[in-house]
């Protein structure tokens, strides 16, 4: 079986239904949960998770609820965690005080796309300080000098975007993105790799250059379909039909029977 | 000399993008600060501004109005004369030159009421590049004429219907573009914010409004004998101010004085005023800056009459002037705004943007409150030709709305649909 990092938004479709999410992953076989904290410009992201984003921020979404949401996750389906966010809500909360909770609600480590290295608001001391992971988000583009400044930071765990744009199109995986992976072996870190990753023959093909897949747009297109189809169904009826369908969506990317 | 690249004004600024959006911002770095040692480079863009932007444009003594007032005489610099209606044709061709340097041969661009998008297009139109603008549905709805204007030029307008489909998240879809595109595609911003280095450089490019309007301030307002007591402009991202402000940035004379949108009150979704109190500290858009956001850094809806300051973030550097009490920070309500537009077509016969007049309504303000040995400029960053559907449905409601029924009852039916979006443009050159 792969090993997946399941990509989540917390809140969508609302806070209930977002704990079914988590559990339907878990189930599935996910190996981590990477939960994103919705934001409400993710200039990263593609189509499918900004809708996400803002259904979930009318949800009701907190930075606050975030946190107490990821440690139910954590004690209930005992996953290592990653929490995804935007720039905007870290500075606001502070830095310091924001990654804190992070680990007092039982996450592993931070993804952070727009904090990079030279503008990253000392975002990686703290982590250090502290004893948490931030996971770099490299691209294959990067430059070697940009490469160098990865090495010197030593992250036990780098997430890789597989090409160029945002999150949801279609990836093409060939010699110059899966060589970028081979290529960063030496690095000692746990390589996850993602964008535009959907099907199990794309999860099969990374698997041996990877430490685990990430998948997301996928994940959340299921969300967001079954939630629509269920919309005049009780919560409890539409949680039961998206846990069930995630699963087996699941089961099927890490090939699991 | 100040630096023409800085990254960050006191605690504000910075580059705050994915890791894929660093290479093509650190090339856009090193082609724009070796562009602005290059003698060639500025004499490309001095010739477009004399031969296409229409430079110099006119400054003009508002003697009517100075009477009416009472107080310091009140000039006014007319920037809204320079082709396409606006100061933001300065910046495209700036950029556009630069993006040619760089072999780029497209041209993305955000657009909220359409000016950053008119001028882009015109200026994509005149020097040959493919130009994509990203605009939010809300904004297509409300400035139809602009969106037909690009179209026009033969641009292709793409409609943003993520977010609040305005100019905020014109901007996140004009980023995500480049993200993939940026091998050809150079993405042309259109005001003094966002990532590292654009707020410099859209800086550098409006200061020809700055220059210009010193050599005219030491003719008509020095030689004059009057004493220079504050230049005025309005501040959506802030890039008519920051270039009109730029020469006298360094110097502790005359005020400085920035006017935000005051819409219709202080609360929430209200107003587009991010000094003064309103806005937090955040990150948005690729930069640190003061925004209007909620407590835990979510951008809140914003408001104004004018749509080219209906905007959450101000620039950078405007927002350090703040802190630092260089420049001068006020508001102008939407009906100021309003009255304003009236008060200098009557008494001078000239048309301000919905924007600009947001800076006159302040030399309303202050003109009275200085000697009559004063004088005080004030930027006319936009002619308000592009705002007649929203200033005569305000002024005049009765018979705009027959007009305009009138005129739609002569569109014959079968000529009512003018083909797909793209191709009207095209099918007319």
């Amino acid at each position: 079986m792969s090993k997946i990092m399941a990509h989540m938004v917390s809140f969508f479709p609302d806070r209930d239904r977002s704990m079914a999410v988590a559990e339907g992953l878990v189930t599935g076989g996910a190996s981590y949960l990477e939960i994103q904290f919705p934001f409400s410009d993710p200039s990263a992201d593609g189509p499918a998770i900004q809708t996400a984003c803002r259904s979930a921020l009318e949800a009701g979404f907190t930075v606050d609820k975030g946190f107490r949401f990821v440690a139910e996750v954590k004690r209930r389906f005992d996953v290592p965690i990653f929490i995804m966010t935007y720039a905007g809500l870290i500075y606001a909360r502070g830095v310091r005080e924001f990654i804190s909770a992070g680990c007092d609600a039982g996450a592993l480590g931070f993804i952070l796309p727009d904090l990079t290295f030279g503008y990253d608001e000392g975002v990686c001391e703290v982590a250090e300080d502290l004893r948490t992971n931030v996971m770099p988000v490299i691209v294959t583009s990067m430059s070697k000098n940009r490469l160098k400044l990865l090495e010197e930071r030593h992250p036990g765990y780098v997430y890789v975007a597989l090409r160029h744009g945002i999150t949801g199109n279609p990836t093409e995986l060939g010699a110059e993105n899966l060589g970028f992976l081979d290529r960063l072996e030496p690095l000692g870190a746990r390589v996850m790799a993602g964008f535009g990753i959907s099907e199990r023959a794309q999860v099969e093909t990374l698997d041996p250059h990877v430490h685990a897949a990430i998948v997301g747009s996928a994940l959340v297109r299921t969300v967001a379909e079954a939630a629509d189809r269920t919309s005049d169904r009780s919560i409890r009826q539409s949680a039961d039909e998206i846990r069930s369908l995630l699963t087996e969506q699941m089961t099927g990317l890490v090939g699991g029977s | 000399m100040p630096e023409v690249y800085n990254d960050y004004f006191g605690q504000f600024g910075g580059r705050y993008v994915a890791e894929v959006l660093r290479t093509p911002l650190d090339e856009l770095q090193a082609a724009f600060v070796e562009a602005m040692d290059d003698s060639r480079f500025s004499a490309e863009f001095d010739e477009m501004s004399a031969t296409f932007t229409g430079r110099p444009t006119p400054m003009v003594h508002a003697a009517n109005s100075s009477r009416e007032l009472g107080g310091a005489e009140v000039f006014i610099k007319l920037e809204g004369l320079a082709n396409t209606g606006a100061h933001k044709i300065n910046n495209a061709v700036g950029q556009i030159l630069l993006a040619g340097r760089m072999g780029k041969t497209r041209i993305i661009a955000e657009t909220g009421a359409g000016q950053h998008g008119v001028a882009t297009a015109a200026v994509c139109a005149k020097l040959g590049f493919e130009c994509t603008v990203y605009m939010g549905e809300v904004d297509i709805a409300r400035q139809k004429p602009n969106v037909f204007w690009m179209e026009l030029f033969g641009a292709e307008v793409r409609p943003v219907a993520s977010g609040s489909r305005t100019l905020k998240d014109a901007v996140n879809e004009a980023l995500r573009d480049w993200a993939a595109s940026y091998g050809d595609t150079h993405y042309l911003l259109g005001s003094a914010l966002g990532p590292s280095p654009y707020p410099d450089m859209v800086r550098e490019f409006q200061s020809v409004v700055g220059r210009e309007s010193e050599s005219q301030i030491d003719r008509m307002i020095i030689k004059a004998g009057l004493d220079l007591a504050a230049l005025v402009a309005c501040v959506g991202g802030g890039s008519n101010a920051i270039g009109f402000f730029s020469p006298f940035l360094d110097r502790e004379t005359p005020r400085l004085i920035g006017v935000e949108a005051g819409g219709t009150g202080t609360g929430p979704g209200q107003h587009a005023a991010r000094m003064g109190g309103l806005g937090r500290a955040g990150i948005v858009h690729g930069y640190k800056s003061l925004f209007l956001l909620d407590a835990d850094g979510q951008v809140q809806d914003t408001h104004s009459v004018s749509a080219g300051l209906d905007y959450p973030g101000i620039g950078p550097q405007l927002a350090a002037l703040g802190l630092s009490g260089r420049v001068e920070f006020n508001r102008a309500t939407d009906r100021e705004a309003l009255q304003a537009l009236q008060f200098f077509a009557r008494n001078e016969g000239l048309i301000f943007a919905l924007e600009s007049a947001h800076a006159g309504a302040e030399a309303i303000k202050l003109a009275p409150q200085l000697p009559k040995t004063g004088a005080i400029v004030v930027n006319m960053s936009g002619r308000g030709d592009k705002d007649l559907f929203i200033t005569a449905k305000e002024l005049d409601p009765e018979r705009w709305k027959a007009f305009l029924l009138a005129e739609a009852g002569q569109i014959p039916q079968d000529r009512g649909d003018g083909g797909s979006r793209k191709s009207r443009g095209r099918r007319m050159m």
